[in-house]
């Protein structure tokens, strides 16, 4: 059964709640169990309609198994709660949450994880090795997340307003370009920190100890690079500390 | 160090691996804001900045996709930073770096018990949840957060405590060779890690060029500092 939306669409608190998302990740739904609290808010209008089995199935297909990136679940939230409404056919919105699954997860990643994080966090790198201090980390947390919020905001509202087409949403030039350009820009951002890092941080160090810095940066590099299936930076760091202290006993 | 500044660390810690998964993600997680924060807690805000930038370096190397494990760097930065301040700026950073990748890895097998723990929750409400009782779809998921912030505490409690011993007993007792031996280790890996994170991110393709670009700018840059 159809039942249009009456009143607007309750995005503040769907948004909130999208912040929580990832609150109770599991093994078993993994984000679904977030999603499904994040599109409640929406579907709170099939109740009202006086469709309470109708509200009650949907709240279930909205806790289903479900993983993509955090930052743009909204998409899949919107698209839903919006099918829902529409009264598309129920296996069909469960099609499109799993659909909705790998590209979503595989954008966010390319476009978060790997282009805009680092990027952000790559300038505030920058910005603490020229001096900047606390003034970097701040510029860091207002710049990241003004992207952040931003793309929360517009996946949700994109989910809502596309439906079942959300595809187009997903398809949009500048969503496909800005990927493009942030992976670009980390690579240089991330390129111009390393060595102005590597310098703030060795900058105490002289003589033997600036070659054994060196050294270590180097065959650490390696050895990372060569197991890198099954060395991780954790271990290498541990190893590398525990031979300090070793070293450091038996030359005092 | 007094109680007070120990309980704002713990809060802060704690803060701090909440955003990590739970919420609200907005990147506090990260060693880079975790370390100058706890080190300004602590009057100390160099040690902070050091620190947070070295464990940033680490944390270039996790790719928090899907169920994969990885350690926790945000608690593990604070727990660091009360390590090394105590033990006098650079004099501590390795002592810090120490503490800090323990807790770290404690924190990566926390975070799976707690995955599991939820997974078990889930499990258990699987009639209320297929009825669409909104009510128990809500709890479950505040339970969980909640579950995370004690996570989060504990994890910072072992890292302020592991802090607390490395102080007590490491400090004193390492020549001056041994320690910078240690620094040499630590910001050694990190540099390292920060690295080979930073090409898998990269990868074979035309970014690369880029990131090329990038390093040969920096290098000039530092140069010329």
């Amino acid at each position: 059964m159809s039942a249009a939306p009456r009143r607007r669409p309750a995005f503040g608190r769907s948004l909130l709640r999208l912040f929580t998302v990832q609150g109770s990740w599991n093994y078993e739904r993994m984000q679904g169990v977030g999603m499904g609290v994040a599109e409640e808010p929406l579907l709170r209008d099939l109740r009202v309609a006086g469709n309470g089995a109708a509200y009650r199935a949907a709240v279930v297909r909205g806790a289903h198994f479900f993983n993509a990136h955090p930052y743009l679940c909204g998409l899949a939230v919107g698209a839903a709660a919006r099918a829902e409404h529409d009264g598309v056919p129920p296996e069909q919105v469960e099609r499109l949450r799993t659909a909705l699954c790998g590209p979503l997860g595989s954008l966010g990643d390319r476009l978060v994880w790997a282009g805009w994080l680092p990027l952000t966090s790559g300038l505030a790198l920058i910005g603490v090795a020229l001096g900047l201090g606390l003034k970097a980390i701040l510029g860091f947390l207002v710049l990241f997340n003004a992207g952040h919020v931003a793309l929360r905001w517009w996946a949700l509202r994109a989910g809502w307003a596309h439906g079942v087409r959300v595809a187009v949403a997903l398809r949009q030039p500048l969503l496909q370009r800005a990927t493009a350009v942030s992976g670009r820009a980390m690579a240089f951002v991330v390129g111009v920190a390393l060595p102005l890092v590597a310098r703030y941080l060795g900058g105490g160090f002289l003589g033997w100890s600036r070659v054994a810095l060196a050294a270590v940066a180097a065959g650490g590099f390696a050895l990372l690079w060569s197991f890198r299936a099954r060395l991780t930076g954790v271990r290498l760091g541990l190893a590398l500390l525990a031979l300090a202290t070793f070293a450091g006993w038996l030359w005092p | 160090m007094s109680l007070k500044i120990l309980l704002g660390l713990l809060a802060w810690g704690t803060l701090v691996g909440l955003d990590l998964v739970s919420v609200p993600q907005m990147m506090i997680a990260r060693p880079l804001v975790a370390g100058p924060i706890a080190g300004a807690m602590l009057g100390d805000v160099w040690t902070g900045l050091t620190l947070g930038v070295l464990f940033e370096l680490f944390q270039y190397e996790v790719m928090p996709v899907g169920a994969v494990r990885y350690p926790e760097y945000g608690p593990a930065t604070v727990a660091a930073v009360s390590a090394a301040h105590a033990a006098a700026g650079t004099l501590g950073l390795g002592l810090g770096a120490l503490v800090g990748l323990i807790t770290g890895m404690a924190g990566g097998v926390s975070l799976h018990v707690v995955r599991r723990l939820n997974t078990r929750a889930v499990r258990r409400a699987t009639a209320p949840l297929e009825a669409g009782d909104a009510r128990v779809l809500v709890r479950l998921h505040a339970a969980a957060i909640l579950r995370d912030a004690v996570r989060a505490a504990v994890v910072t409690a072992l890292g302020l405590g592991l802090a607390l011993l490395a102080r007590t007993y490491l400090a004193g007792t390492i020549s001056v060779r041994g320690v910078i031996l240690l620094d040499v280790a630590a910001v050694g890996s990190a540099l390292a890690v920060g690295t080979v994170g930073t090409l898998r991110l990269v990868g074979r393709g035309p970014d690369l060029r880029w990131f090329a670009a990038g390093v040969v700018s920096g290098v000039a840059v530092a140069w010329l500092r």
